[in-house]
């Protein structure tokens, strides 16, 4: 919980195995390549981004909304629920977990529709967002269900910002590694690895785009797994590699389209 | 475009057909695993509590089960799942399982069963003291209870989370079972992380803390929720074990819970303590409703009141360890106020008595057991144990309305603290919070060392020569 991570559900049963994530996944990757099924999440993610920003909603909250969306398609397929539906749920959990004020449910449907509607035409083209209250609120059962209930999730954000204060301030790597740890909610690194190694493989990244030689002694002085931190980093780069020849807006209804999906109770 | 969006009105399938009846055929359902129909023990605004037992016989052991009330998962509900999922400590209540009845989504919450609470405990002395009849408990009860209150509180300060309705009603004890005479810190739906609040935590629940057991500085507008205003609530329950009456008992009447200012339990608190001097509580001018104070109270009102005269008429002398501590606990001054780890250093728990594990050190128990509420038993809509009140003090019916107005406040989790995780990133520290006990000075480890070994044989005979009976 709060205090001690090392005691915490997100230690004791979220911290996930690289090669049990693979063979959970092996339904999806039959029908999408690992990059394909990066690009979809890396595109709910941005829902999720967009979704907590309209609502107001702090980065803590959203990243805690983020990493409910991978815990639940971690141990699920793409199509036991549509994401388009259990995006808006993990927020609409998140913010009642983490933050002050319940979002009232119309208020809730209504920025889905409008985020949906102004942001991501270019994915859903004129279709409404299809979701009511009672779709959230049935779909919430089962995203606790399959969270365990395990609703504290420790973020990378606060140990950024206490290695930052023991560097000495610099707001300038604190604002690009704050970025960087955002980016890393698109990749598996919150699955694998703990918040605090990931704040520091954030640092890194932040580090050598700023150029900042001489920070390499803290980081030698750091007692941590070096290799884990860099299995943390080369993810986080491989994100920023795939960005620069991916363009969202042509490439996401091809890729939804080709998303497996719910099939429907059996006719009669 | 995707094939969910054939066309703008109809939904796309929302869940996978045969997700759907997996998962519902793998789930259990509270009724089919538990026996618990008109076993209700408690009600109140947080929904029922059921005493039950497994149907399938694999234990015969008693469980708690409450039914959350109201449907689905209200804030306080994902607060109060999301902080027990997380914390284990002996003198914390264990969150054992969660059923979510789709059905009527309604959220079952499973926990060990504790026969007693010390709110139906100092109850039962109350009715004995005023049939003038003696109750047979271990001397060392007292402080037995007290030092497994400030264990726990301490483990959930230590962890972030701030109590904030401690009261006698929420202090359980354990009855007969291999946890006997234990207490359970229950009713954590109000607790609240408190590490970094993203909203001043007043600005939410305006008043929280049941007004006996509320510190000065709420009354007086602090706007900031503290440990400190846990430790109060622990002095006050002290008081009240040592007397057996609420030692800031005080008639409500009229209270407007948007507003934290309170003249009348102010006033309370200064006929036992005095009015607080200005050296005594310096940023007593700071408060928020200082001012409010300067007009509607007079110093010489209460120029003859100290705790060590209240106490004194209770037979608690001024000298003895026991009010020394209480003194401490129940200092004004929010900031002078000792913590929970001081506290359980305190002289009062190295002296004999010790306390023991078993609260009642291997002693018959003399308090009834729980009985069944039947559902005329409710004839207003009131909190259990606000109604429990009702009988207790029965000038003071309204107040329990009051108390349930303020518990269906809303109420928020935030979680945000990874300190500790930094901490350990850089230093590898082994120790968790628990451990922090290991730097206590050689005649505190003396007496962990003891109360290690009584409850490695906790009904031997060196446990039973602790059992000096007398009046509690």
């Amino acid at each position: 919980m709060a205090g001690n991570f090392w005691q915490s559900s997100h230690h004791q049963q979220w911290m996930l195995d690289k090669q049990d994530l693979i063979r959970d996944r092996q339904h999806d990757l039959s029908k999408l390549t690992d990059e394909e099924y990066q690009k979809i999440f890396n595109f709910f993610a941005s829902i999720i981004q967009v979704l907590g920003e309209q609502l107001k909603l702090r980065q803590q909250v959203i990243a805690t909304a983020t990493v409910y969306f991978k815990r639940f398609y971690a141990r699920n397929s793409l199509k036991c629920i549509d994401p388009l539906l259990l995006a808006p749920t993990c927020v609409f959990l998140a913010s009642k977990v983490e933050e002050f004020g319940v979002i009232s449910n119309s208020r809730l449907i209504t920025t889905c529709q409008t985020v949906i509607k102004n942001k991501f035409s270019y994915a859903y083209g004129q279709q409404e967002f299809p979701y009511r209250t009672n779709h959230i609120l049935e779909c919430e059962f089962y995203l606790l269900e399959n969270l365990d209930c395990c609703l504290i999730v420790y973020q990378p954000y606060r140990p950024l910002l206490l290695f930052v204060q023991d560097i000495g301030q610099d707001d300038q790597l604190s604002t690009y590694a704050w970025r960087v740890v955002n980016d890393s909610l698109r990749t598996d690194v919150s699955l694998l690895y703990p918040p605090y190694q990931i704040a520091i493989g954030a640092l890194h990244i932040a580090c050598v785009m700023l150029g900042k030689e001489n920070l390499k002694p803290w980081f030698a002085e750091l007692n941590v797994d070096m290799d884990k931190i860099q299995e943390i980093v080369r993810a986080i780069i491989n994100l920023y590699e795939m960005w620069k020849n991916y363009d969202e807006k042509k490439e996401i209804q091809a890729l939804l389209g080709k998303m497996p999906k719910p099939s429907p109770a059996p006719q009669r | 475009m995707g094939d969910n969006f054939q066309n703008k009105t109809m939904a796309p399938v929302m869940m996978d057909y045969e997700f759907k009846i997996k998962t519902q055929n793998e789930r259990s359902k509270v009724e089919d695993l538990f026996d618990f129909e008109g076993c209700k023990v408690g009600r109140g605004t947080y929904g029922h509590v059921y005493k039950g037992r497994r149907k399938d016989g694999s234990d015969t052991k008693d469980y708690a089960l409450k039914q959350i009330e109201g449907t689905g998962l209200s804030m306080s509900a994902c607060r109060e799942i999301a902080l027990l999922r997380e914390l284990k400590h002996p003198n914390v209540i264990n969150l054992i399982r969660v059923f979510l009845s789709h059905t009527d989504r309604k959220v079952w919450l499973l926990f060990d069963y504790a026969e007693h609470d010390l709110w139906h405990i100092i109850k039962f002395h109350r009715a004995a003291k005023a049939n003038k009849k003696s109750v047979m408990v271990p001397k060392g009860m007292v402080k037995s209870l007290l030092y497994q209150i400030l264990d726990g509180i301490h483990y959930l300060h230590s962890n972030w989370v701030l109590h904030r309705d401690l009261k006698p009603a929420n202090i359980l004890v354990m009855g007969e079972g291999p946890e006997r005479g234990r207490v359970k810190i229950a009713d954590m739906g109000f607790a609240r992380l408190f590490n970094a609040p993203l909203k001043p935590l007043a600005d939410l629940d305006p008043v929280v803390v049941t007004f006996w057991y509320r510190a000065p500085e709420l009354l007086l507008g602090a706007r900031h929720y503290t440990k400190a205003i846990d430790i109060w609530a622990i002095g006050c329950i002290f008081a009240e074990l040592l007397t057996s009456e609420p030692i800031f008992h005080c008639r409500q009447e009229d209270i407007k819970t948007s507003n934290p200012y309170h003249h009348d339990q102010l006033d309370r608190i200064f006929n036992v303590m005095g009015f607080p001097l200005e050296k005594d509580w310096e940023d007593i001018r700071k408060m928020p409703e200082h001012a409010t104070l300067v007009k509607d109270f007079k110093r010489s009102n209460y120029q003859n009141c100290s705790l060590s005269k209240y106490m004194d008429r209770h037979k608690i002398k001024p000298d003895s360890k026991a009010f020394s501590l209480l003194q401490r606990l129940l200092l004004m001054d929010p900031n002078r106020r000792i913590t929970s780890e001081q506290a359980m250093q305190d002289p009062y728990f190295s002296e004999d008595p010790l306390p023991t594990q078993d609260v009642f050190a291997g002693c018959p128990i003399p308090y009834p057991k729980r009985e069944f509420l039947t559902d005329d038993d409710q004839d207003d809509k009131s909190d259990s144990k606000a109604r429990q009140n009702q009988q207790q003090q029965p000038n003071d019916r309204r107040q329990n309305e009051q108390t349930m107005r303020l518990m269906t406040q809303q109420n928020q989790v935030q979680a945000n603290s990874h300190d500790h995780a930094a901490n350990n990133a850089k230093r590898m520290r082994m120790s968790g919070p628990n451990q922090g006990n290991n730097n206590q000075g050689g005649g505190q480890q003396e007496f962990h060392q003891q109360q290690q070994m009584m409850y490695g044989q906790q009904q031997s005979a060196n446990q039973q020569q602790q059992n000096f009976q007398q009046r509690f």
